[in-house]
């Protein structure tokens, strides 16, 4: 079980990070690391913020540090295939989002990163079946955002 | 091309053949806040440096990519017309307005005849100017839309299902508009707003080619036209209604479209070919304001005199008031 200090101070980070202040952001997951370096939810969390501005090697490794605590960490799986995708890593990356969507089949980021990769590498009709997984569930996103509009 | 957002490979090249035509750098940039079709900010209508494309942060794929897609297009085509010193937009000044307020009111007083229940004179008043500026957004907004539909599905194929499912939304959507003030506004200007929508909805229809965005078929209240002989459908019951009026007038808005927007969209796409879009887009415009009587209403200027009459926009509502209403208004 996390630290729940660790844990207040990555809500504080997310507040942040919504917010786009990304250096408290990143300070906020730095104390929750202080906290419990064994905690793999702020080194994802600070590749999120470092992917944001485009970092996309620091994020990269900071994925791989979140994965080497938890293994079946989804999210960070396919954020590390966004970073090789933007690394122009196409191989690995496809590799990443494969992993990611093995441990959560309804992420479409993954999906969708998985599409392009594949499209990079010329394989289309592979990458056209991903895309329409990917573009599948952005279409429940996308109804879950405007009941959320019209409830405002 | 500025951003951290990764993007499918035809939309990415599209995206770098607009900056090397027009000589600029596109900022794309996720918003939670962003209009669901997105934003352009581009220097040809506001006082920026890049051009930026805001998406809404919930799209991470290919809805985003089409997004892109089409305001990309959206740029070129605005950017092919600014290079030749023509774009422009519609705007208004205090004669058109006066036009408008006035062609307005002489309608809604013909249909306040018919009504059993009045409409308040403050709120008919009121109304005059909403309805003139609600018909100069869709006018400066609609004729683009097909235009850049098409040609976002000529260029880029592999987004085709995702653009399938955007323009179902966007045609419900737009349907949804007016729906609340249906019986308060002159029947005539429901009509011809519909019309616009079910004019485009069919020509997409057509061009994509998609049964799905059918009018007859997408709309809940068109439905029932779908399968009417053409005896039943001319019987009074029917031709009363707005909805049937909308698909009369609807269909003569497809011919419209039908023979406005002639393009050889396989032609080198240079900066000649995106003026050419554009002077598709204006025809487009003035085939239907023209159909729609509405010639005096607005004028084609730059975007500084849109914005000049934006900020005179209460001015000029008064004054046309003032001479509608006489010393009525005060």
């Amino acid at each position: 079980m996390p630290d729940k200090a660790a844990v207040e101070w990555i809500r504080k980070g997310k507040a942040y990070f919504g917010k786009k202040r990304f250096k408290d952001a990143l300070r906020s997951y730095d104390k929750a690391l202080a906290i419990d370096p064994n905690f793999a939810v702020p080194y994802f969390s600070k590749a999120e913020v470092f992917a944001e501005q485009g970092q996309f090697k620091e994020a990269l490794e900071l994925c791989n540090k979140a994965i080497a605590i938890d293994p079946n960490y989804a999210e960070a799986w396919s954020k590390k295939g966004l970073c090789l995708f933007s690394l122009e890593k196409f191989d690995e990356a496809l590799t990443a989002c494969t992993r990611a969507l093995a441990l959560n089949g309804n992420d479409p980021m993954a999906w969708y990163i998985k599409g392009v990769s594949l499209d990079e590498l010329g394989k289309s009709v592979e990458a056209q079946e991903a895309f329409g997984k990917s573009l599948e569930l952005e279409i429940i996103l996308d109804m879950e955002a405007e009941k959320k509009k019209m409830g405002r | 091309m500025i951003g951290t957002v990764p993007i499918a490979k035809p939309v990415r090249k599209f995206v770098y053949h607009a900056e090397e035509l027009l000589g600029t750098e596109i900022v794309i940039a996720r918003d939670r806040d962003a209009p669901l079709a997105g934003t352009l900010l581009d220097r040809y209508t506001y006082p920026v440096e890049n051009e930026y494309i805001v998406f809404p942060a919930h799209y991470v794929g290919l809805i985003k990519d089409f997004i892109i897609a089409k305001l990309t297009l959206t740029l070129l085509i605005k950017g092919a017309a600014a290079k030749r010193g023509e774009y422009r937009v519609l705007s208004f000044n205090e004669e058109s307005v006066y036009a408008g307020l006035r062609q307005i009111y002489l309608d809604a007083l013909k249909d306040e005849a018919k009504k059993e229940k009045k409409l308040p004179v403050n709120k008919l008043i009121e109304m005059l100017f909403l309805l003139f500026m609600h018909f100069h957004e869709d006018l400066n907004e609609l004729p683009w839309n097909p235009v850049v539909n098409t040609g976002v599905y000529i260029k880029i194929p592999k987004i085709r299902k995702t653009q399938l499912y955007y323009l179902m939304k966007e045609g419900k959507e737009d349907m949804d508009e007016m729906m609340q003030q249906m019986d308060i506004i002159p029947r005539r200007y429901f009509v011809f707003s519909k019309a616009m929508f079910y004019g485009r909805d069919y020509f997409l229809a057509k061009t994509l080619p998609a049964d799905e965005l059918v009018p007859v078929i997408n709309i809940p209240q068109m439905k029932k036209f779908n399968h009417l002989e053409v005896k039943e459908m001319l019987t009074t019951r029917w031709t009363h209604t707005a909805w049937y009026q909308s698909k009369v007038f609807g269909d003569s808005m497809l011919q419209i479209m039908d023979g406005s927007i002639i393009n050889d969209w396989n032609a080198n796409p240079d900066l000649d070919y995106y003026y050419n879009l554009y002077s598709i887009i204006k025809r487009l415009t003035d085939n239907l304001l023209s159909y729609m009587f509405m010639t005096q209403w607005y004028v084609w200027e730059p975007v500084k005199h849109l914005e000049d009459a934006m900020l005179n926009k209460g001015e000029y509502e008064q004054k046309a008031l003032k001479r509608i209403f006489g010393d009525l208004i005060l």
